[in-house]
């Protein structure tokens, strides 16, 4: 029997539980010649923010032990842009587009809601079916990560994007905090539909013969395998502090990676470095899931994370 | 190495390659082509790197096999323009930087054009020369004098440029594109310049490969809105 591979995310319906993570595919034409973008459950774009932004100072990314670091900066050509050079495309997909936000203060990412839902309207291939509210990037000075370790703030803007979207609101959340339970919770209580858990770690490589960091920045974002075992812990603690649904990510390479994230609790994950370094690496988790599902006997991916023993 | 995929690479394009199938070292690495020669009846298409080995993916690429099969992406990015008429080409490699210049070399010597291209190879000390043979003509230049010219290529170059203009194509570190596009603004020569960055996509989703515009209006991708530029697109000196 055919596993049932759909999820959904406050009411809508994806067709499978993988996705590509943020930043880590654009706004989905960049990798259009390697990657079947529509046989997936969702693409995650590239964060929008109200005004462009050129992004941090080079170098930006650094490799390290099974991972990377970055520090892009969110650079993107901001909502204006994003409305008219990106979302036409975006209308044309047939999985679902969960379209990231990011702003350095709570009006921003209003705003930038806002502007998009007013562009994409109400009728079907609208180009956005949900947004994923980046509350975890290390990489900016304000916004970002202040945002993403106060669960009163998180609450707060949580509501007030719920006031001015009926699409489904994903929040995206840091490890970077001491108790990942209690910002979830917050989103949960602000409205949010789901919670997507983890964005990078904050990271430093240093340079020991020039005696200073590598990344221009100092810090950066780590992300890759070497981060997949904070992830799966914080889905699992994620997934029994709340009652909506957990999209785990994280250092997932294979579907067996995959799998962890399902069976502590996540109800979908999502692909991010793993794609750069195999670009089909997604629709390999997603093959795997299902060939697992069946040789276990698993109907529904929800009945996943009730299989973990502990 | 031999080819089995379609898309024939053009000078200054380049690969990015999976080195282990394992997670350290976890991204791909990517490398201008050094050669290309097309398939022929009962011989496949074959394509050349250029490679130092400096650290461990480098040394597993240097374990490798022959035969053994490599996840290669490619051809990814732009390529050098050809001369305009007229235009004197010069050939500026730095260390591995060669590997994209002598696919130039060859491919502009194929084409037969009126001023053969003059290719001159930057490296520390003779024992860092390349295990490869350079097209003929080619100049040597060593930091220290242990082979050939004791200077870097852009001394010689300064040197011996002919009369007329010329145009410069350079990869290397980035110290010497700083220079090459020194001496090419100041001579008023035409200079297209292949950047060497980190990358993590290699196909212009990341934004990790960014160059500093000259002009202070933000960043070009060198993966995908290059990696060859017009020297003065960029500002060599601010990528650190």
């Amino acid at each position: 029997m055919k596993p049932d591979l759909r999820v959904s995310i406050g009411g809508l319906e994806l067709a499978n539980p993988v996705g590509l993570a943020s930043g880590t595919f654009g706004y989905g034409s960049e990798y259009e010649e390697l990657v079947d973008v529509d046989a997936l459950g969702a693409l995650y774009t590239k964060a929008v923010t109200l005004a462009p932004r050129t992004g941090n100072p080079v170098p930006r990314i650094v490799e390290t032990p099974s991972g990377m670091l970055n520090s892009i900066g969110l650079a993107n050509p901001g909502v204006e842009a994003f409305i008219a050079g990106k979302l036409p495309g975006l209308r044309g997909r047939r999985c679902a587009v969960f379209v990231n936000v990011a702003g350095a203060t709570e009006e921003e990412y209003l705003e930038v809601l806002e502007r998009i839902e007013a562009a994409a309207g109400t009728g079907p291939r609208a180009g956005v079916d949900g947004y994923e509210i980046n509350l975890s990037c290390p990489n900016v000075k304000h916004g970002g990560l202040a945002f993403g370790t106060d669960a009163a703030q998180i609450e707060r803007l949580t509501r007030a994007l719920r006031d001015r979207t009926r699409r489904p609101i994903v929040v995206k959340l840091t490890p970077n905090v001491t108790d990942i339970a209690g910002i979830a919770k917050a989103a949960e209580a602000g409205g949010a539909d789901a919670i997507s858990c983890i964005n990078t770690l904050v990271g430093m490589v240093i340079d020991v013969g020039k005696r200073r960091p590598v990344l221009a920045m100092g810090s950066g974002g780590l992300s890759g395998p070497a981060i997949r075992p904070v992830g799966v812990a914080c889905c699992y603690r994620a997934s029994r502090a709340v009652g909506i649904p957990v999209i785990g990510l994280g250092g997932i390479m294979s579907s067996g990676d995959a799998l962890q994230y399902l069976l502590a609790g996540a109800r979908a994950v999502q692909v991010g470095t793993g794609t750069f370094v195999d670009p089909r690496c997604a629709m390999g988790v997603l093959g795997g899931i299902e060939e697992w599902m069946r040789a276990q006997g698993v109907e529904r991916i929800q009945d996943i994370p009730a299989l973990l023993e502990v | 190495m031999a080819v089995t995929a379609a898309g024939e690479p053009l000078p200054g394009q380049f690969l990015t390659l999976r080195v282990s199938p394992f997670s350290d070292p976890l991204l791909r690495r990517p490398f201008a082509f050094s050669s290309y020669r097309r398939a022929s009846v009962g011989r496949g298409a074959r394509a050349g790197i250029v490679y130092q080995l400096r650290g461990g993916a480098t040394r597993l690429l240097a374990e490798l096999a022959p035969g053994s099969r490599v996840d290669i992406l490619a051809p990814l990015g732009n390529s050098f323009p050809p001369p305009a008429e007229g235009e004197t080409p010069i050939l500026a490699g730095g260390g591995i930087g060669l590997g994209p210049l002598l696919f130039l070399a060859a491919a502009l010597s194929e084409a037969g054009g009126p001023i053969a291209p003059r290719l001159v190879l930057g490296v520390r000390s003779a024992s860092l020369l390349p295990s490869i043979p350079l097209p003929p003509g080619a100049v040597v230049c060593t930091d220290d004098g242990s082979s050939g010219f004791r200077g870097t290529p852009v001394d010689w170059i300064a040197a011996n440029a002919p009369e007329g203009r010329v145009r410069l194509y350079g990869c290397g570190p980035a110290p010497m594109l700083v220079a090459l596009a020194a001496l090419a603004a100041a001579r008023g020569w035409g200079a297209s310049l292949s950047a060497e960055q980190w990358m993590a996509c290699g196909v212009g989703a990341c934004m990790g490969c960014a160059l500093p515009r000259a002009d202070g209006s933000g960043y070009l991708r060198a993966c995908s809105d290059g990696p060859v530029f017009e020297a003065s697109e960029i500002d060599w000196a601010g990528g650190r």
